[in-house]
């Protein structure tokens, strides 16, 4: 056997899937070749560590409340609002809340900071909490030379055409960071004539640093009936 | 239902590593299968069945997202189920992430850099423990497919920890 050989039935050999005359021949192979023995070990132990990771149990109280709240919609009787938090398949998340519409005050804003972590992905979540209704509107990002929005490769400029609902509506931005500079990630948001830009300054630390500052909710007002507000 | 609720949990939380995600998708299940209870008692393997349905709610979702960056809320601002005092973003923040340590944090954020399919297979079969034959049920896939995303999937993994192999102590043994 060659190396060329071994490779394509690395996972049929993790799996078991293999007769004892090909098991016979990798295991000769894995004898006298110390590159693919090392792939082997390497496939071996991450095969063991996955086959071992923990999951979390639900949060106390979690499987009352759904339960109840299926029953309670079976019967008609409970509305049964979603979490809404989609963290998609990420390992932390920032929160962030910008308001659209027609709010004329505004609360205190708190620095609108996020903290990533050097090729660490993380959500960064803006909610845009609109006061009514807003059909087609049209957010575009500026991202960071340094930061990649994940799924995107290297583009920095995004655009979308969506609607927001009146209410809630959250935007979740899977970033990685790819530099330590500081910068800006920029989210525009336009809606018949008149836009709105929010800026969010981003840090980034190195993976053996604190780990991400707890970052809170910020609310920003926005009238959006006249001329460019940003 | 109650006793599966656990297990729809673990799977949901497996494919999208977001506590939040989790109970939505748990949530939307339970939403769908309770009017149906009662068929539930009659099917011989329930909790590859359950997987499936989970895994379907788990692909509308992610299809969902691909529409649009802008996800659903509850409009009710002022009620008990504001999503801005529900999101677990502030639980899911620094101290879960001091809680995932070594090995077992690097893996976690090597899955959440695979796309939805590798995620899925990868986690049920080298995670959970299913077989790929099984798989081709829960997950409605052909068989090569499966295999061919599992290699994928099983690729990108060690391409991704290869920056920091394996150490002898970190190793889990199983």
């Amino acid at each position: 056997m060659e190396c060329r050989d071994f490779t394509p039935q690395l996972d049929d050999c993790l799996d078991g899937r293999l007769d004892a005359a090909a098991r016979r021949s990798i295991q000769e192979h894995l004898e006298r070749c110390p590159d693919c023995r090392r792939l082997h070990q390497h496939a071996v132990a991450l095969r063991a560590a996955l086959r071992t990771l923990p999951a979390p149990t639900p949060r106390q109280g979690f499987v009352d409340q759904a339960l109840s709240r299926a029953t309670g919609a079976a019967a008609g009787a409970v509305r049964t609002p979603r979490r809404g938090a989609l963290g998609m398949a990420l390992a932390a998340s920032l929160v962030l809340g910008v308001a659209v519409g027609v709010f004329l005050v505004t609360r205190a804003a708190p620095v609108q900071t996020v903290a990533l972590t050097l090729e660490r992905p993380e959500t960064v979540r803006l909610m845009f909490n609109s006061a009514k209704p807003l059909q087609a509107a049209t957010l575009s990002l500026a991202l960071p030379g340094n930061v990649e929005l994940v799924g995107y490769g290297d583009r920095r400029e995004l655009s979308w055409q969506t609607d927001l609902r009146e209410g809630g509506n959250l935007l979740q931005l899977p970033l990685v960071a790819h530099g330590t500079a500081k910068d800006e990630l920029v989210a525009r948001l336009s809606h018949g004539g008149s836009s709105k830009t929010f800026r969010l300054k981003i840090e980034i630390k190195n993976a053996g640093g604190m780990g991400m500052s707890p970052v809170g909710i910020a609310e920003l007002a926005v009238q959006p009936q006249s001329g460019d507000m940003s | 239902m109650r006793p599966q609720v656990e297990y729809l949990y673990r799977l949901a939380w497996r494919f999208t590593g977001s506590v939040a995600d989790a109970e939505d998708l748990v949530q939307d299940v339970l939403l769908k299968l309770y009017p149906r209870t009662r068929q539930l008692v009659d099917i011989e393997q329930l909790r590859p069945w359950l997987a499936r349905v989970l895994y379907r709610e788990y692909v509308d979702l992610v299809r969902q997202r691909a529409r649009s960056p802008i996800a659903d809320l509850a409009a009710d601002a002022e009620g008990e189920d504001n999503p801005l005092d529900t999101l677990p973003a502030i639980k899911d923040g620094p101290e879960e992430h001091a809680e995932r340590s070594g090995l077992r944090e690097r893996i976690l954020c090597a899955l959440d850099r695979l796309n939805p399919e590798q995620r899925a297979v990868v986690t049920m079969h080298d995670v959970e423990g299913y077989s790929l034959e099984e798989l081709e049920t829960i997950l409605e896939t052909p068989l090569g497919t499966l295999k061919s995303r599992l290699h994928r999937a099983r690729r990108r993994l060690r391409a991704l920890l290869s920056v920091e192999p394996f150490s002898a102590g970190e190793r889990v043994n199983g």
